[in-house]
């Protein structure tokens, strides 16, 4: 018998025990059974050890209406739900790794990409920025705090019971479990099983689905909804009426543009979204007819969907724009080149991205009049956002680049920003959409978007903002190693589904031909690397929070020497003198 | 607060996080991965979920966080105390992945071995920061830090 085998035959615990009870045993005995006395000098103290009239602990965190705190809490949720949408991807993964239907069911399978939509796109992109908008526009334009502190949090709130009931089945199975496992059966609680009709929820299927998880994954994208909106006026008012004096339109900063944009779009997009939800749960349960085949018909469902869901790519894409444009040159040592075409491409492309959501319905059998306006918009929209791009590569042009994380991965979301984007102009031709519409092409084009230069900006605001969260340095070589292997995870993961795509494959099926077995194959590869990366980044932050280096210059970026040490690290250059002053 | 004390608080935090991330892990697989089974064959309950789980929470909360207070100095990964407590899960989840793993092969066996290497060194760094925490142990006063300072 080998090694392991015997192994499985003895209880591991009794092994563990035993051999850590014995060197225990071994290293108190050569300790003289003495216990160390406690030391008394508070460990490990965050950076910022400030004396404050907030309560402490978790009360702290219920009850805050300050918009730091709330900034801190959307930050912390959406990295939360983006590690749960990761688990997902990486599940499918292991699925597609091989041709067959052998490691989860189908009906898993359809359940896992459904998930991982809806997480990714509404609890992890949208908190994630809004936090940020949330702990950095009010210092940015000189506020206090937001317009309307209580609608801030209530904004936030209601983002954690909007999660649960979007994945709801899950969570009542574990709380099944939790309860069997001490002999209590309580079926209802196994009833609801995940979603299967994926994040575009297409009428006739979410309409006959009988799982009742569906009508609360429903109620679940209804409440987030509510929630986005209210954030969004916030901002919006925040930044119309809560500017300093020396704060005007010319000089209001990018990042306060961008979302000043993107808040606009939310306003007119997402009540579009909650209607059509409520259409939907009505069909579902009282007997209407809106998306029904003799009523409205499934492609009333489409418009209705996509209304909402184009202008929603912009509102993901834009903030992680803004974050580009605001990072991008302070590593560059000068100024952000052309500056006034940026916030007019971002207002271009507020406005644009309502006149092409029918893009996404090239194939459904539209009036061709209607089908080349709408191709032709969407070619019109690649316009402000090549303007961008040129105005990124000027800016670095002729400047005196640092290769600092953050910039790392500015620069890497501008690359995979490029192939995203062109393939995306391909799509918008209608002939290449007929050929590749519903293939992994299209997984491939969007997730150079949103994995790409998406969760880049995330990941870059991240490490530029960190020493100001924390009052604390991150590790900068493993910052940098996160940055390349995240570069090359992207493009290894999704390159292959652009080949993939070529080839003809659907999306959304557990099983494919066996030719596409390689190609798929280098794709869970790359996506095992952008794993590890994330993985570094959590190590990376959690570690430095708690023992990295502290922070007593708030130039921490040597931003001062090229005249761009910005109204946050003003702000933070005063926290920090008040900080001297307490630790004396 | 005193140092077994300190240890079993942060074996009971670092449980608490751990069973939580172990029963999401088995919903979502749909429990393909029948987690608390491998918890029952490490335990050497196999077949017995409900007392294998006891013995593994009982051994999560006791065992593990006393040896790791009477080993900490020996544990390499120092002086944080949290990175000790993770390399210590390490040498655990081995013997857990070897003993547990029935008979999952593939792709299963991929998830589950990295998903539950994860759930360990959650728990083995709550456990050890949760103890240097309480016992207030290790580097104090963090280096300052110093931006022309590119070695790092
Ligand atoms: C390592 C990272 C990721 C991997 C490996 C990955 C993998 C995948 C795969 C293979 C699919 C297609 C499933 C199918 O249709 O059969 C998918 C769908 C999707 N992913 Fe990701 N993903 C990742 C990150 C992200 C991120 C960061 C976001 C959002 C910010 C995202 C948003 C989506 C959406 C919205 C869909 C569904 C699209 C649709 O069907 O219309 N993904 N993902
Ligand atoms: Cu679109």
């Amino acid at each position: 018998m080998d090694v392991i085998s015997v192994l499985t035959e003895i209880p591991g615990l009794l092994v563990a025990t035993w051999v850590l009870l014995g060197l225990a045993i071994y290293a108190g005995y050569r300790q003289n059974w003495q216990l160390r006395s406690v030391a008394a000098d508070g460990g490990y103290l965050s950076g910022l050890g400030f004396e404050s009239e907030k309560p402490t602990g978790l009360f702290r965190w219920l009850t805050t209406v300050d918009h730091k705190d709330i900034g801190v809490l959307y930050v912390v949720f959406a990295t939360g739900a983006a590690l749960w949408g990761a688990t997902d991807a990486m599940m499918i993964r292991t699925e597609l790794f091989t041709a067959g239907t052998d490691v989860w069911s189908a009906e898993t399978y359809n359940a896992l990409f459904t998930t991982h939509g809806l997480t990714m796109l509404f609890f992890f992109v949208t908190p994630a920025f809004t936090g940020l908008a949330n702990y950095f526009i009010p210092i940015l334009v000189g506020a206090d705090d937001m317009s309307f502190p209580r609608i801030n949090a209530i904004a936030f709130w209601l983002l954690p019971p909007a999660f649960f009931l979007v994945r709801g089945g899950l969570i009542t199975e574990v709380m099944g479990k939790m309860l069997a496992s001490v002999g209590v059966h309580w079926e209802l609680l196994f009833s609801l099983r995940p979603p299967t009709i994926g994040w575009t929820l297409y009428a006739p299927r979410s309409i006959i689905v009988t799982n009742p998880q569906v009508d609360l994954v429903l109620l679940g994208l209804h409440l987030s909804g509510l929630a986005t909106i209210m954030a969004s006026i916030n901002i919006i008012v925040t930044i119309f009426t809560e500017r300093d004096e020396g704060v005007t339109w010319a000089n209001l900063d990018i990042f306060s543009w961008t979302l000043l944009t993107t808040s606009g779009i939310v306003l007119f997009a997402f009540p579009v979204l909650g209607s059509a939800l409520l259409m939907l749960i009505a069909d579902r349960n009282f007997g209407t007819t809106f998306f029904a085949v003799d009523g409205g018909g499934p492609i009333l469902w489409q418009h209705l969907f996509w209304f909402f869901g184009h202008p929603e790519v912009y509102i993901l894409v834009l903030p992680a724009f803004g974050l580009v444009s605001l990072i991008l040159p302070k590593f560059a040592g000068r100024k952000l080149f052309g500056f006034k075409f940026i916030v007019y491409s971002t207002l271009a492309i507020g406005v644009l991205s309502f006149g092409v959501w029918a893009h996404h319905m090239f194939s459904t059998g539209m009036d061709p009049r209607l089908r080349a306006s709408f191709m032709a918009v969407s070619l019109a929209i690649a316009i402000p956002s090549a303007v961008k791009t040129f105005n990124w590569m000027a800016t670095l042009w002729g400047g005196n680049v640092r290769w600092a994380t953050p910039q790392i991965f500015c620069v890497g979301g501008i690359m995979t920003f490029i192939v995203g984007g062109v393939t995306g102009v391909f799509l918008a031709s209608i002939p290449v959409d007929l050929v590749l519409h519903d293939t992994y092409y299209v997984v491939g084009h969007f997730h150079f978007i949103v994995m790409g230069v998406i969760t880049f900006a995330a990941f870059a605001a991240s490490y530029y903002w960190f020493p100001l969260l924390t009052g604390r340095m991150f590790n900068r070589r493993l910052g940098r190693i996160h940055g390349y292997l995240s570069i090359v995870g992207v493009f290894v993961a999704f390159m292959p589904m652009i080949l993939i795509g070529y080839g003809g494959l659907p999306r959304r099926s557990a099983s494919y031909p066996g030719v596409f077995e390689a190609l798929q194959q280098v794709s869970t590869f790359g996506a095992v690397i952008i794993g590890i990366g994330a993985l570094i980044w959590l190590t990376n932050l959690v570690q430095s929070y708690r023992l990295g280096p502290i922070v007593t210059d708030a130039d921490v970026w040597n931003l001062r020497e090229s005249g761009q040490f910005s109204r946050e690290w003003q702000w933070f250059e005063t926290q920090l003198e008040e900080r001297t002053k307490f630790r004396r | 607060m005193n140092r077994p004390l300190s240890a079993v608080a942060g074996g009971v935090t670092g449980i608490a996080v751990m069973t939580l991330l172990l029963l999401f892990l088995e919903v979502e697989t749909r429990s393909n991965l029948a987690i608390f089974e491998a918890v029952a064959r490490f335990a050497g309950m196999p077949g017995n979920v409900t007392l294998g789980f006891l013995l593994f929470l009982l051994a999560g909360v006791f065992a593990w966080p006393l040896a790791f207070m009477a080993l900490e100095q020996y544990i390499p990964g120092g002086p944080d105390p949290a990175t000790r407590g993770m390399v210590l899960a390490v040498a655990l989840w081995v013997v857990f992945v070897l003993t547990g793993r029935g008979d999952l092969s593939g792709g299963l066996l991929a998830i589950y071995v990295i998903f539950t290497l994860l759930a360990h060194l959650c728990y083995g760094f709550l456990l050890g920061a949760v103890y240097g925490r309480l016992t207030s142990e290790s580097p104090v006063e963090a280096d300052r830090y110093d931006p022309t300072d590119v070695s790092q």
